[in-house]
């Protein structure tokens, strides 16, 4: 039995969270049903987090990034229009989440916090150098994206802290897209792809999705490519670097091995399209 | 063991309902188990299989993801309340014709989904019938008579 309570406010949702011990916040609930469904998880108490209009919509902030309320869920991201250029990739992401229905479900606050390796927005909002807004017991912190999973699926989360907002820093000026490699439409990812490409053609960012507990990102090899785009084996010595950094499992999507193989040709096929794309604009 | 129940009031195809149902139980429960509503069917109760796929304000969600105490206050509609519906009734036609429909378990679920797919895009491919219903699974008729159907009811549709 679980009692489901529905708090107005993010302080409202923090104390519940931390008067009850059993509880758990509650947002989509894509993950978290199903996971009680099956006896996996037994909270009891759920603190929904839809009454609190503080966690919703999509805004841009003054730098000229965007802040995503947690509440937000998969299908208002993949129709948001706004999320162009260096941020089209989270867009692309999301409609890539398993179905449509699913989609109109799931948050972006709630896959982050479930932080399943497989999954869509994480290698995306790698690739956009977001931020975590978090609220907790202790006050409210940031932290990047990049220091959040620290290991499978444990995250850099404290208990009785929510995700608040994902912020999207100043965009620079870049073309980007998120490539799948799965078995069949609406599964996760075996692995996964999101890159970012300067409209200068000399920088480049890259995360890898399924190849380990969180994104594989390299910002020293980034940096070293730099200005070397069109040589192809400074490009096969940075994907490489991404395969040592890997560290898939076998599981039914695919093997390990298999998923170190689709690392260095998903970063050449992602590149040319994107190249491509900026000769034919 | 009986779990607590709690009174809710929601709206169900258009009428005011009121049911108790147990503390934090699922809409897919409640409908079943207390209002023997029983259009939505239970298969994975996992998110998987798109069985129990129903309308909260208009738009297609589990049933067995979400929970009865979210549901006050916004409008659910389940298949069969849905047969006024001349997109509906179109899809529902072309299924029965084009053999869509076998055992029955999962055709709810597909109907609100291609329902939902029509809604976007009037004259889809198969292969985009194909993705739209990659959420629904059926062990009966092997998916091509299910795209038939579909792809025949738009076609009728855009005439
Ligand atoms: C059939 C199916 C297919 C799927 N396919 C994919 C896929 O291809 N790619 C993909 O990326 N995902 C996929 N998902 C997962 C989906 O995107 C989920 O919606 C998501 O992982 C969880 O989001 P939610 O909002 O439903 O969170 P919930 O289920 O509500 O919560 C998930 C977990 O996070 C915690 N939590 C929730 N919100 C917060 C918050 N704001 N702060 C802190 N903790 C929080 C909860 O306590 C819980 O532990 C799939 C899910 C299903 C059911
Ligand atoms: S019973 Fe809900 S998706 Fe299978
Ligand atoms: S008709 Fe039997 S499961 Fe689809």
């Amino acid at each position: 039995m679980t009692e489901v309570l529905s708090p107005e406010t993010v302080e409202d949702a923090v104390a519940l969270l931390a008067e009850h011990e059993e509880a758990m916040p509650l947002s989509g609930g894509a993950t978290l049903i199903a996971m009680r469904n099956a006896s996996l998880v037994e909270p009891t108490h759920l603190v929904s987090l839809d009454r609190i209009a503080a966690l919703r919509g999509i805004t841009r902030t003054e730098e000229g990034g965007f802040r995503i309320g947690a509440m937000t869920r998969h299908c208002e991201t993949a129709a948001c229009a706004d999320l162009t250029g260096s941020f089209y990739v989270l867009r692309r992401a999301a409609g890539m989440i398993a179905n449509r229905v699913v989609r109109n479900m799931g948050t972006m606050g709630g896959s982050v916090a479930n932080a399943d390796p497989a999954a869509d927005y994480l290698p995306a909002l790698a690739c956009c150098d977001a931020v975590l807004d978090i609220a907790g017991p202790e006050g409210r912190r940031q932290l990047s994206i990049l220091d959040y999973v620290e290991d499978w699926y444990e995250t850099a989360l404290e208990e009785g802290e929510i995700i608040t907002a994902i912020t999207l820093p100043a965009p620079v000026e870049a073309s980007s897209t998120y490539r799948k490699i799965a078995r069949v439409s609406g599964d996760y990812a075996t692995a996964s792809c999101a890159m970012s490409l300067d409209a200068d053609g000399q920088g480049l960012r890259v995360a890898i999705g399924a190849c380990g507990p969180g994104p594989l990102r390299d910002r020293d090899g980034e940096a070293a490519l730099r200005g070397k785009l069109d040589d192809p084996a400074a490009v096969a010595e940075f994907a490489g670097r991404l395969v040592a950094l890997a560290d898939p499992v076998d599981d039914v999507r695919g093997s390990a091995e298999y998923r170190l193989r689709l690392i260095p040709r998903l970063v050449t096929s992602v590149l040319s399209e994107l190249t491509q794309q900026k000769e034919m604009a | 063991m009986m779990a607590k129940k709690v009174l809710h009031s929601l709206t169900l195809n258009g009428e005011q309902v009121d049911v108790a149902t147990p503390s934090g139980a699922t809409l897919l429960e409640t409908l079943r188990e207390d209002l023997r509503v029983l259009s939505s069917k239970r298969g994975c109760n996992q998110g998987v299989c798109g069985a129990c796929t129903l309308l909260v304000d208009g738009k297609p969600v589990r049933a067995c993801l979400t929970l009865t105490a979210r549901c006050e206050g916004h409008e659910i509609q389940t298949v069969d309340g849905m047969g006024e519906d001349h997109v509906m009734a179109t899809l529902q036609r072309h299924m029965v014709e084009s053999g869509g429909v076998q055992c029955g378990f999962c055709t709810g679920g597909v109907l609100i989904s291609a329902r939902e797919l029509l809604a976007e895009d009037p004259m889809p491919s198969r292969e985009a019938v194909k993705t739209a219903l990659s959420g629904n699974v059926c062990r009966c008729t092997g998916y091509r008579t299910i795209v038939d159907a579909v792809v025949g009811a738009a076609e009728e549709l855009a005439q």
